[in-house]
């Protein structure tokens, strides 16, 4: 009680950390399991799940490191899960909005060794952050985007109804992200209607950037 | 040079040679085969104003081209109408949509093609609806056909959406946003079926679209 009071006073405007109101047992497990652990086998392991974070195949160094510790295979399995969440859970919150401090406070309340949490607080807000951001972004649920954008304008001289057509066409060729290709023609009207409609999203897009509501802070 | 030549040496010859000019290049549309003279006879048969009415209605239909300008049930009817048999009918039916469709292609003028209807053996009568009704709908059909593109697939609607990403299971406190463009793409064969192809662009993605679409527009203008 007078804990949560003191919290109150000193300004804090949460009552829960930043992982939620219930912490995941996984890392609730790892806290515990970190207590001896020695710093240069941490270390390894949270290479491997950085790099696991960033989307790299991480197997060798993880073989590499069941293998020769001394630490049994299913400690290693409670310390890289809690581990990972951890770091997903962090780096999921824009740095706006979840400081250091409160990060490393937040840590110490889960019996965290020091240099553990100094080490955690090195990779969510250390240079490696945006690397791990662009991952996060393309990531995530998402339809297909334009990979490749090729076009052609052809101008039709003649055809078998018409002499003397003259009539300019476009062959849209779009490959997208899910690995789909479409080809396919479109009129000249067509086409002026597609442009007019892009322009018109971008400009709603500039509107939306700069009306207010964007400008609500976190 | 030359023709100036020819003109002071023999006017007349000049006038001849010009006049044949012309007429070798009309003739090209239509030449007296012996179906033309089979149908033209039949067409000569039927009386006037059925015959523009079914000229305008195939006129209506030209620009279309797998569509039946009758349907069977009309063709039977028509027998009945003008008292002609099918084979007959049909044949009507096929060299008036040939005339016409000759008459798209080399854009001819509505005299012209009074006077090649009038080398066939039309009656003068017939010629001259033609004439009336090709003259009325010209320019339209000559530009419908122009506009008609060979493609097995072709862009027909362009819909869009600009959503604001809030968050996502990734990424917490996001204010991005996102447009999805929805392209339907009619399949040649498929009369009824337009396949939905749907793109989602961030904002610098849909910025980067727009400039190549600005590139084709600058390619399009470069042509007038």
């Amino acid at each position: 009680m007078s804990s949560s009071h003191a919290k109150v006073a000193v300004g804090a405007s949460k009552d829960s950390s930043f992982l939620g109101g219930r912490i995941p047992s996984e890392i609730e497990i790892m806290a515990k399991q970190l207590k001896d652990l020695d710093q240069e086998m941490f270390r390894k392991i949270l290479k491997a799940v950085v790099s696991a974070i960033e989307g790299k195949d991480c197997r060798e160094a993880m073989k590499a490191i069941a293998e020769n510790a001394a630490l049994p295979e299913e400690r290693l399995s409670y310390v890289v899960a809690g581990m990972y969440r951890l770091l997903k859970e962090a780096l999921r919150i824009p740095t706006s909005s979840l400081k250091q401090e409160v990060f490393k406070e937040d840590l110490r309340e889960l019996r965290i060794p020091e240099e553990f949490i100094t080490d955690f607080a090195s990779v969510v807000f250390g240079n490696r952050r945006t690397a791990l951001e662009a991952v996060a972004t393309q990531q995530g649920p998402r339809l297909p985007s334009l990979k490749d954008f090729r076009w052609r304008v052809d101008v039709a001289i003649s055809t078998s109804s018409l002499a003397r057509a003259l009539q300019p066409s476009i062959l849209m060729q779009m490959k997208l992200s899910d690995g789909k290709g479409h080809r396919f023609e479109v009129p000249v009207s067509k086409f002026q209607e597609l442009r007019y409609n892009v322009a018109l999203i971008l400009k709603e897009m500039n509107d939306l950037e700069k009306r207010s509501v964007l400008k609500i802070q976190d | 040079m030359f023709t100036m030549q020819l003109f002071n040496q023999n006017p007349n010859k000049y006038q001849l040679f010009s006049k044949s000019m012309k007429k070798t290049v009309m003739a090209a549309i239509i030449t007296e085969t012996q179906s033309i003279k089979e149908a033209v006879t039949s067409i000569n048969t039927i009386e006037l104003n059925k015959f523009s009415r079914l000229l305008s209605r195939i006129l209506q239909k030209l620009h279309l081209k797998e569509e039946r300008t009758f349907s069977e049930e009309e063709e039977q009817k028509l027998q009945s109408a003008l008292s002609l048999d099918k084979q007959d009918l049909s044949l009507v039916l096929d060299t008036t949509a040939f005339i016409l469709e000759q008459a798209v292609y080399h854009n001819v003028k509505p005299a012209s093609l009074k006077q090649q209807l009038e080398k066939i053996h039309l009656s003068p009568e017939k010629a001259e609806a033609f004439c009336q009704a090709w003259t009325a709908v010209c320019p339209d059909v000559v530009e419908k056909v122009r506009q008609r593109i060979f493609a097995p697939k072709k862009l027909e609607h362009v819909g869009w959406q600009l959503n604001l990403q809030m968050a996502k299971s990734t990424q917490a406190k996001l204010k991005d946003p996102h447009a999805v463009l929805e392209l339907g793409v009619r399949n040649e064969d498929s009369e009824s079926v337009v396949e939905k192809v749907f793109v989602e662009f961030s904002h610098q993605e849909l910025l980067q679209f727009y400039n190549q679409l600005e590139t084709v527009q600058a390619q399009l203008d470069s042509l007038t």
